[in-house]
């Protein structure tokens, strides 16, 4: 019953909620009661007014009935609500923006922990202190009247501070605790100014920090759990996958440092293994190993490049193809009629037939081969799992952008072959196998063994290769005699500029099948065109060549 | 020939369609009115950005006159002379001590403050400690990943400094009175050239502490690695007196 009254209140306000915070893409609220399969876990969280799950808000009917006394239904819904709005609409807005928060807060506490407790906190004054200066709400009132544990009491007095709105809280009490001093600091900080997020959550939580380790250690102490949030946890379960997934990729994008991604992708693992976010299944989803963060790393950022494929071209076969339209006349072929122009009817005059003729264009549609991706993991190539490396980026964004196009990708990564430094990955659509035989790092000397590239070219007739590498290879000529002499399509990227990356140039610059790019900067990546032959458009030259 | 007045535009509805009425899909929106109000925080938020503007023209004014390539030796007249341009900036402006705090983690932010010379930034921060109303100031310092040199300087009297965290070389020199309390540890030259006054280094101090003191005392609450050439003061490790004794050398490495 209970929980049909809150229902109904919801339903009578948020056609009016949804106004003020001008029509956010929300569904409908819910209750969660006793009515429901999860009549436990609300009476135990009646601390809890406010659950989150993929967009859809959820009000613990326990913690109204709580509130009731001090405050009407009404407008605890309508302030609850507010809030979890104001999470949407303004902060923390995304997943990469709740990702970035945190890290910026770790960098400060060191904890992991203390970092969630920080960032959520954060994450609440900014969409209430944003809620209570833009909308008209009940969110003071809500504050007013809740229970308060020592740090919810610093942030309600930092609130009546910054709001200029009497919560309850004596100043007399906060002098007395020492806790003045904190929120003076608290208050310093431009809440509202997205740009200077970054920075603000590191004052916040230098300030916050103290208490924060003091908490911890009286519960630890106690062996007690932590205060619960009663506007609600903020943890990855408010985001969709595909938020999920945007969030990692911008991350990974913005910060462009493997061991920061690393630091809070592990961080998170619990959470995004709950999410089912693992490494098996295309895009990082599904059962199987648990996350490697390093892997995963390289799959953000290369979602992130796009390097255009150029399609393999096949061979005239010479065939009829519809050219023109011409009158019909009695004894010429039905099968030619075009029933569209000819209105259904067949009648000379009336009645068109195509003239056929013999078509310039392929025979067949152009398609994508599969590719061969050799990759350098020698002493002189960086470790990519330390530090970012180019040459992994652009190796994944390869192939990415064969599978992409239903084509099979193989992987021949090595250092010094001859000497079993190496790891061979068969043709595969399986992109996490690739990727992990991509980031495996072996260091030491460079040879390649073309024994070993043998039996992933041969018997393949279109087959691209992409190559990246340093070239600082022992065995480059065998390299440069070999590609002399193979008619398929090269890619060959170097990681910078060397005198042997100069004589690999030197030695195939005749060679129209094969393309060099040289990749410095991240920057460089899309530049790259995989399987481009040079004078592509040219048929004659493509004959010669 | 009479020709036509010209026809009134109108809206082209469909034939029998005349009595629709065209309706702003956004009508709706018309109605709102967005009542942002103003709140304490953006109060607060202006004046201390304005502050810190003013703060931060002072420091840049500063490396202007005195580090013009950007280069800054430590001696004497040097940081005499930089003192007296940093004295001339601050003295212009009303700051608090979460000003200085905040000036100190800005100075890492390379976004707002371009350039950190050790240097003028803790001459610079001494200044300001020197000249705020403040009889008690408490600098959080513990996050900063630089050790700030020269802070304290010319602490006078009457003045309680108190930085969480660690300081660089030259710390409290040349104090005139005031009590300066270092809550981590203090590199080099701490109190050289003080003339009274307290320091207070709660774990381990550098070399050539006491350096030329004329007066005054340093208590360390861990170790001192090395005495300078005291004048006179006393200078305690661990409360047991170490200067004025018998038992310590000038820049002795313990």
């Amino acid at each position: 019953m209970k929980e049909q009254h809150y229902q109904s209140i919801i339903e009578e306000i948020w056609p009016e909620l949804k106004k003020k915070h001008l029509y956010p893409e929300i569904p409908m609220p819910k209750v969660r009661g006793a009515s429901n399969p999860e009549q436990d876990a609300a009476e135990e969280d009646e601390g809890v007014g406010l659950e989150i799950k993929h967009k859809q808000m959820t009000i613990n009917s326990a913690f109204i009935s709580k509130m009731k006394d001090k405050m009407l239904e009404k407008r605890v819904v309508e302030a609850l609500l507010d809030h979890g709005i104001s999470h949407y609409t303004f902060c923390p807005w995304d997943f990469h923006t709740h990702l970035r928060l945190y890290s910026e807060a770790k960098k400060v506490v060191g904890d992991k922990e203390l970092a969630k407790q920080v960032s959520n906190y954060f994450i609440d004054v900014i969409a209430d202190t944003h809620c209570v200066k833009k909308r008209f709400t009940e969110i003071p009132e809500l504050h007013r009247n809740l229970e308060k544990g020592t740090i919810q009491e610093v942030i309600a007095f930092l609130y009546q501070k910054i709001w200029g709105i009497d919560l309850g809280i004596p100043p007399s009490k906060m002098s007395v605790k020492g806790h003045a001093d904190i929120v003076r600091r608290l208050s310093r900080i431009p809440y509202l100014d997205r740009s200077r997020w970054g920075e603000s959550i590191q004052r916040f939580a230098r300030s916050l920090k103290p208490l924060l380790i003091e908490e911890q250690k009286q519960q630890e102490a106690n062996g007690e759990k932590g205060e619960r949030n009663p506007q609600g946890e903020h943890d990855l379960n408010h985001y969709s996958n595909e938020e999920i997934n945007q969030g990692l990729r911008d991350y990974a994008k913005q910060t462009m440092a493997l061991s920061e991604f690393k630091d809070v992708v592990e961080d998170f693992s619990d959470e995004l293994k709950g999410a089912g976010y693992r490494m098996e299944g295309g895009i990082g989803r599904g059962r199987g190993d648990p996350i490697d963060a390093d892997v995963l790393f390289y799959m953000k950022l290369a979602e992130n490049y796009s390097i255009p494929l150029k399609k393999f071209p096949l061979e005239e076969k010479g065939s009829l193809h519809p050219h023109s339209h011409s009158p019909w006349e009695i004894g010429s072929p039905f099968q030619d009629v075009d029933i569209w122009t000819s209105f259904g009817k067949i009648m000379p005059g009336i009645t068109q037939i195509w003239t056929k003729r013999e078509g310039k264009g392929r025979g067949k549609f152009e398609s994508t081969p599969d590719c061969l991706i050799a990759i350098d993991s020698s002493g002189s190539m960086i470790n990519p799992r330390k530090s970012l490396s180019y040459a992994v980026l652009g190796a994944a964004c390869a192939a990415n952008a064969y599978l992409q196009n239903n084509s099979k990708v193989a992987v021949y990564n090595f250092s010094d072959a001859p000497m079993g430094g190496k790891d061979i990955l068969n043709y595969t659509v399986r992109q996490e196998t690739i990727y992990r035989v991509l980031c495996r790092y072996f260091g030491g000397g460079t040879a390649l063994d073309l024994e070993d590239l043998m039996p992933l070219i041969q018997g393949r007739k279109n087959l691209d290769l992409f190559l990246i590498t340093d070239m600082k290879i022992t065995n480059l000529e065998t390299l440069i005699g070999f590609f002399g002499q193979i008619p398929n399509r090269v890619t060959a990227v170097h990681i910078g500029d060397n005198p042997y990356a100069a004589r690999f140039e030197k030695a195939v610059e005749k060679r129209k099948n094969i393309s060099i790019f040289t990749v410095k900067q991240k920057e460089d990546i899309p530049h790259i065109v995989l399987g481009k032959i040079k004078d592509y458009f040219n048929s004659t030259q493509i004959k010669n060549s | 020939m009479e020709s036509s007045p010209p026809r009134k535009k109108s809206s082209i509805l469909p034939p029998g369609k005349e009595n629709w009425i065209t309706k702003n899909p956004f009508e709706e929106f018309g109605t709102f009115a967005a009542s942002a109000s103003d709140l304490p925080l953006d109060q607060i938020v202006q004046s201390t950005g304005a502050v810190m503007d003013r703060i931060r023209r002072g420091y840049e004014k500063l490396l202007e006159e005195e580090a013009k390539e950007l280069v800054w030796m430590v001696q004497y007249n040097t940081i005499i002379k930089a003192y007296e341009v940093a004295e001339k900036y601050v003295k212009e402006i009303d700051y608090t001590a979460e000003d200085i705090e905040d000036f100190c983690f800005a100075l890492e932010n390379t976004q707002r403050i371009p350039y950190l010379i050790p240097g003028p930034a803790g001459v610079y921060i001494s200044a300001l400690c020197n000249y705020t109303k403040e009889e008690e100031i408490v600098l959080k310092l513990s996050e900063l990943k630089t050790e700030i040199n020269l802070i304290g300087f010319r602490l006078p009297k009457a003045k309680r400094l108190m930085i969480e965290g660690d300081t660089g070389d030259f710390t409290g020199i040349g104090l005139e009175g005031g009590e300066l309390v270092i809550e981590g540890n203090a590199k080099n030259w701490t109190g050289a050239g003080m003339r009274g006054g307290k320091i207070l280094v709660k774990k381990n101090i550098g070399l050539h502490t006491g350096e030329w003191m004329m007066g005054g005392e340093i208590y360390v609450g861990g170790k001192v690695r090395g005495l300078g050439n005291i004048v006179e003061g006393k200078v305690f490790e661990r409360e047991k007196l170490v200067y004025p004794g018998k038992v310590r050398y000038p820049n002795l490495y313990y």
